[in-house]
């Protein structure tokens, strides 16, 4: 596994303004996530780990502090910088799958290369063979409705890694699945991480899916308290 | 463009409504604009090919007595020039003059007009309003008078009535002439006034033999109102080539009154319905914007996974677009049907008053609807334009959602 940096964030603060009310939802978090690596966040709610997440993945811009994704600072991008970023480099899981109900698992796949101009024909296929990889090809022509919780995340899975981005933020990925979905889910995670050198970070309470992955950050109050690398 | 359509099949009960409130307008623009369009073309044929003609060519004059147009004392050189005009297909000569009308008792003031009887047929309703005796013939020295006239000269059909004609640049003469027939019509005051001669007799009595006061002209492939600019082309070449001392005239400026009601009548129609229009918009809006608010979550994980504002405003215009051009299709296409049903069942029956009346000026005493393609595709498109501009706002509003805030909707 190689060491370079695909992630930094340095001196990362954030806070959340409601009306006069100020909410620190980060408060100083420097992380380096290396590529390929298979990680996660972990801590009570409330403590920072979906904002952080949020930040990586150029979803939202830090109140002080800088994140460098592949070298490109992210907070001196305008909006559709910042969505041609995530466009390209990040995959985003969530926990309630968040498909788009009108598509069918094809298309759910196929619509971040749609996004991305790939063309009708090449951008099937390429869907096609990562729900095959993810073992829910056979329902490609279903619409989400019509599958199982787990079967939705992992479309979810294939969607965000359909295109081959450097990188897959996960928010709480298995917290709507049972413990044999989860593993079967965690598993593949895995493998695609392996196989295809996708790098994964995931904040998760799930330990589940803290114990299988290489490292975890421990969050809380905003800040990173501890970073227990496994590998 | 897919996700679009199958959002407002999703949500099919919504978009039914909101497509309903589309169709109507335009169902409404389609038979309002078709109603509208069959009485220009009514008018315009009634005007044109029973008073005006599509054009005039006069002598150019200031206004002399009575009302009555100058006189032209020898009309070839103009004629020369209306004949070598390619576009006029036809033309015929008119002389119209003041006059006193007298029986035994009394005299009445009347407007003699003097045709040619056997071209009146083309440009005069009288010899299809004739309820009594018989039309005018060539040479004739009878008078075709109305119903309201003769009764108010207490004269009927076979009597003689005495005209005593006059213009300011003629002279005046006398004759005791038969009235061989009489006619009806709806314009009371035309009853009483038009008094329909040989145009003979109409020279001889205003003492000016050969005289006429215009040209009435048709020009050829003209259809109706829509045809009005190869009447103006016909008109602007024929004053080229007119020698000095005459005008040619559009049947707008012979007959400025009526033309005027054709001019407005379209966008009063226009105007009020643009109010419905309107209201389309408004249901199409509020539909979005319901839509935009349904699917926050859905619309920002889009935005997350790094689809740029435009696609979503242009997802969301899409939606606009299909709705309004589904609801604009079915209303065009409802509002076509029932044109072409009232075109094929012969036109909607009027009241009997109106069918009479009608009837004596030779127009079918039927309301027609008449449209061009043009205009129900225009219709339609306008209200596609309208949902578009009615979805701004919420497609602007689905495009600047915050990723992170959408995703906190409905946690």
């Amino acid at each position: 596994m190689t060491s370079e940096v695909l992630i930094r964030a340095s001196g990362l603060h954030k806070v959340y303004k409601t009306g006069q009310v100020e909410t620190p939802a980060l408060n100083g978090v420097d992380l380096e996530v290396p590529r390929g690596e298979f990680g996660g966040m972990a801590g009570p709610s409330g403590s920072g780990k979906s904002t952080l997440l949020h930040l990586l993945g150029a979803l939202d811009k830090p109140t002080a502090g800088e994140v460098f994704l592949e070298g490109t600072a992210v907070s001196g991008q305008s909006e559709a910088a910042l969505s041609s970023l995530r466009l390209h480099k990040v995959g985003f899981v969530f926990q309630a799958y968040n498909l788009i109900p009108v598509l069918t698992v094809l298309e759910n796949t196929a619509f971040v290369l749609e996004l991305q101009g790939v063309p009708p024909r090449k951008r099937e296929n390429q869907a096609l063979e990562i729900l095959e990889e993810l073992g829910v090809a056979q329902y490609k022509d279903q619409f989400p409705n019509r599958l199982s919780g787990g079967e939705q995340q992992r479309v979810a899975v294939a969607r965000a890694v359909a295109s081959g981005p450097s990188i897959v933020l996960a928010d709480e990925p298995t917290a709507n699945l049972d413990t044999k979905t989860s593993l079967d889910l965690i598993d593949l995670m895995r493998r695609l991480n392996q196989d295809h050198h996708t790098t994964f970070l995931f904040a998760t309470h799930d330990t589940r899916l803290l114990d299988r992955v290489d490292r975890v950050v421990y969050m809380e109050d905003g800040k990173i308290t501890r970073d227990d690398r496994r590998s | 463009m897919k996700a679009a359509f199958r959002h407002l099949v999703r949500s099919r009960r919504r978009s039914i409504l909101a497509a309903m409130a589309v169709v109507v307008p335009v169902w409404l623009l389609v038979l309002m604009l078709a109603m509208i369009g069959g009485m220009e073309q009514g008018l315009f044929a009634s005007l044109t090919e029973y008073e005006t003609g599509h054009l005039q060519v006069r002598a150019v004059g200031e206004g002399l007595a009575g009302g009555a147009l100058p006189l032209i004392l020898d009309p070839t050189p103009l004629l020369a020039a209306v004949e070598a005009g390619e576009a006029i297909a036809w033309y015929t000569l008119r002389l119209e003059a003041p006059a006193l009308a007298a029986s035994a008792d009394r005299s009445l003031g009347v407007l003699v007009q003097g045709v040619r009887p056997e071209e009146a047929a083309r440009i005069s309703p009288l010899p299809g309003a004739v309820y009594e005796g018989r039309y005018l013939e060539a040479d004739d020295d009878g008078v075709i008078v109305g119903e309201a006239l003769l009764r108010s000269l207490g004269l009927s059909v076979g009597e003689r009535v005495t005209l005593m004609g006059a213009h300011p640049r003629g002279g005046s003469g006398v004759t005791r002439a038969t009235v061989v027939g009489a006619y009806r019509a709806p314009d009371p005051a035309l009853e009483r006034t038009l008094v329909q001669v040989d145009l003979g007799l109409a020279q001889r009595l205003v003492r000016t033999p050969g005289a006429i006061t215009a040209v009435a002209g048709y020009v050829g492939d003209v259809d109706g109102p829509g045809d009005d600019w190869r009447i103006s082309a016909a008109v602007a070449a024929l004053q080229e080539a007119l020698p000095p001392g005459y005008e040619a005239l559009t049947w707008r400026e012979v007959a400025p009154e009526s033309a005027v009601l054709l001019r407005f009548m379209r966008p009063l129609v226009i105007g009020f319905m643009a109010a419905f229009f309107v209201l389309g918009g408004l249901v199409v809006l509020n539909t979005l914007s319901l839509s935009v608010l349904e699917r926050t979550r859905e619309l920002g994980i889009i935005r997350a996974v790094g689809a740029p504002r435009s696609w979503v405003m242009g997802h969301v215009l899409w939606e606009a677009g299909l709705l309004s051009l589904c609801g604009a299709t079915v209303g065009a296409a409802l509002g076509t049907g029932l044109v072409l049903g009232v075109q094929a069942a012969g036109g909607l029956p009027l009241p009997g008053a109106y069918q009479e009346g009608l009837a004596a000026f030779g127009v079918e005493p039927v309301l027609s609807l008449r449209i061009t393609p043009l205009e129900v595709a225009l219709s339609a498109m306008a209200m596609v334009a309208v949902g578009l501009v009615a979805a701004w706002y919420p497609a602007r509003r689905a495009a600047r959602l915050d990723p992170v805030e959408t995703m906190r909707y409905d946690e």
